[in-house]
């Protein structure tokens, strides 16, 4: 890392509103080195303003300074989370949609009722813990960019319809409706019910079950954000290989000893050969063998109606930049084209005015990312057909003004997938 | 009831350390890591060399705090979570296990299945702890050294959590053993405990692993060395239990090896 200088530091803070209490508080760098707490007067300050403000009236959303990006959010008067960010592109969409994951991930592991209602400051502390593994992985450099892009990551196996038929199969014989295979905090298949998850449960479920460490299986409690934030549901998790687990989502049965060895290798050890080549797509995302023309260094898909997405930075990994690179370029772009140039997805309610200027919605932008001379800086290209949304980042080699008909084309060979 | 197997009885002790003892480890171990299985794998040995694989569920118990994630990541060469919070729900571990026994010479693939489950999810969701219970075949009881209220809770955990399945097999192991210098248990305890109960009691220190050249990954022939007498331990009761069971050993307490 550090090469290009590009990180910064995201401070995330969580407070109970009513009493200023800080619950919590995260760093981007919260591990070993550069561990940077903020001060308690500076987050006494950064409270204060807000609180100030919604005294009067007065939503204060978002500041800026030179180099740092503050945005302001509370959730059901009981819980202000802010956000400090210095990382390069960062911007108010970004950390508005990461507050609105850490809350739900909140929600998700210690239910809306204690966060709503809190009697007891220290206990809930204590419960917050549980999930601090899932919301650094929010403010880490993750591989997955559903966070941000508030559609599930997934990954396009090889024979889906044998995982799929597989898949249905064991849901049925488990007794539940609600399974999907997961492979590295990405979705390889789902039932038809699993699909049906409302946001954020969607998108934060798989990401769970990437975060934690591995285990052979798990009975996980869970409050769904969405469609069952009060009464948790039991998210269980089994692991057919180490990163690819199944994840069934259920009421109070079956009981976790009952989806026993016998069960696990009916539905799956004829599928294991199968099984073991979707252990690669986690960072790949699509079949190997799929042919991506070699100027793209990184892709990012999203099916708008679906909620569904595709994002890899393998394709030559070889070239220069380093995946960590080319994910931030991704980031940036997506939030960027999001922000500026594209409509916003339905039911977006963050750019409402928009909708508006549906009229003049541009099909295609392009950006050429850190030139210091003509003919060096990496080629960003976004191009919406319909629900979906294709954004490419492409070596400098790759010609400006091909830059259209290659994303037309990439785009084309993609649509079967997603 | 059955009493517990003698130490050595069932098992060859050490047999791990021995030349034969590590080829057969190195079908758990990768490049000096401990291999992850996933459910629908096991270890693999050269063709020639076909064993028995005896599975096992095992329930990891004991008051919050004492360890027992920790104890289930190092008997599974996993790393320990650094900041301790409270297990969320239930979590499972499989540990593989190749074991000598005494009486046939033969080896057999042990698979220990640990079931482990936080304090307060026990508390809050009335399905965990008939899940834990339900078939398994030995409890783990977990106290430690350095909380003298965990070590005063055995007698109600074993009550509680093993009352009702008298004839599985129930080990108890103090962790922490390396903090003696702040230790709530002293020896006396233990031997009055031991006298009382007559149940295998091991000792577990909590340090960190060996690591490998690199610094960082956790090196598995250290940290197998480490927990072997864990392991050899619970492979000798159940392996005891089950041939108890099947008729095969005489169960009156005169005729128990000791």
């Amino acid at each position: 890392m550090g090469e290009e200088g590009a990180e910064g530091t995201v401070h995330l803070l969580c407070l109970a509103a009513s009493s200023g209490v800080p619950l919590f508080c995260r760093s981007s760098r919260g591990g070993a080195h550069a561990r940077q707490q903020l001060p308690f007067s500076v987050i006494g300050s950064l409270n204060g303003v807000h609180m100030f403000g919604q005294n009067l009236e007065v939503q204060l959303s978002s500041a800026r300074t030179e180099d740092t990006i503050v945005v302001w959010k509370s959730f059901h008067d009981s819980i202000t989370l802010i956000v400090l960010s210095s990382e390069e592109g960062t911007s108010e969409l970004r950390l508005e949609r990461l507050l609105q994951m850490v809350f739900g991930a909140m929600v998700l592991l210690v239910g809306l009722e204690e966060l709503t209602n809190i009697c007891n400051v220290e206990r809930l502390k204590k419960e917050l813990r549980a999930s601090y593994r899932l919301i650094d992985s929010f403010l880490g450099d993750s591989e997955l960019i559903g966070d941000l892009t508030q559609c599930v990551d997934c990954v396009v196996p090889p024979e889906g319809s044998l995982l799929q038929e597989a898949l249905s199969g064991f849901a049925e014989a488990a007794g539940t409706a609600f399974v999907s295979l997961v492979v590295s905090g990405r979705v390889v298949t789902a039932t038809e019910s699993w699909w049906r998850l409302g946001m954020p449960e969607a998108v934060l479920l798989p990401w769970l079950v990437g975060s934690l460490p591995p285990q052979a299986a798990r009975d996980y409690p869970v409050y769904l954000p969405h469609g069952s934030p009060t009464v948790p549901h039991r998210l269980l998790t089994l692991t057919l290989l180490p990163d690819l687990e199944l994840c069934l989502l259920c009421g109070p049965r079956p009981p976790l000893s009952q989806l026993d060895a016998q069960l696990l290798e009916r539905w799956w050890q004829p599928l294991l050969d199968l099984l073991r080549t979707c252990l690669p797509l986690g960072p790949r995302a699509l079949p190997a063998g799929f042919p991506l023309h070699t100027d793209i260094l990184g892709l990012l898909l999203l099916h708008l109606e679906l909620k569904r997405c595709l994002f890899t930075v393998e394709p030559s990994r070889d070239k220069e930049p380093s995946p960590e690179h080319r994910r931030r370029l991704l980031r940036s772009f997506y939030t960027l084209v999001t922000a500026t140039h594209f409509p916003p997805e339905p039911g977006q309610p963050e750019k409402v005015e928009a909708a508006a200027h549906r009229a003049q919605v541009p099909r295609a932008c392009y950006l050429v990312s850190g030139a210091e001379e003509p003919g060096t800086g990496w080629r960003l290209v976004a191009l919406q057909l319909g629900p979906r949304l294709l954004l490419l980042l492409l070596s400098a080699q790759s010609p400006t003004y091909g830059l259209r008909g290659l994303a037309t084309h990439t785009l084309h060979a993609l649509t079967p997938l997603l | 009831m059955t009493r517990p197997a003698a130490p050595g009885s069932v098992i060859v002790p050490d047999w791990q350390e021995s030349a034969e003892g590590k080829e057969y480890l190195a079908c758990i171990l990768r490049k000096n890591r401990r291999r992850v299985f996933g459910l629908l794998e096991r270890p693999v040995l050269p063709p020639p060399v076909a064993i028995d694989t005896a599975s096992y569920k095992i329930f990891v118990s004991g008051k919050s705090g004492v360890g027992k994630t920790a104890l289930v990541a190092k008997l599974a060469g996993l790393e320990v979570p650094v900041v301790h919070h409270e297990t969320t729900g239930i979590q499972t571990t499989v540990v593989f296990w190749p074991a000598k026994l005494q009486a046939s010479d033969r080896v057999v693939m042990f698979r220990f299945e640990f079931w482990d489950c936080g304090e307060s999810a026990l508390k809050k969701f009335d399905h965990m702890l008939p899940a834990c219970k339900d078939k398994t075949d030995a409890f783990l009881f977990l106290f430690s050294f350095t909380d003298r209220a965990s070590f005063e809770d055995l007698p109600g955990q074993l009550a509680r959590v093993a009352g009702e399945a008298p004839g599985v097999v129930r080990m108890v192991i103090g962790s922490k053993f390396d903090q003696y210098m702040h230790t709530d248990v002293p020896e006396r305890d233990l031997t009055a405990f031991r006298q009382a109960w007559e149940l295998p009691l091991l000792r577990v220190k909590s340090v960190p692993g060996r690591r490998l050249a690199d610094g960082h990954t956790l090196d598995g022939r250290a940290g197998l060395a480490d927990m072997a007498h864990v392991l050899n331990s619970l492979a000798e009761q159940l392996w005891h239990q089950d041939q108890v069971a099947a008729g095969l050993l005489p169960t009156s307490p005169e005729d128990t090896p000791s």
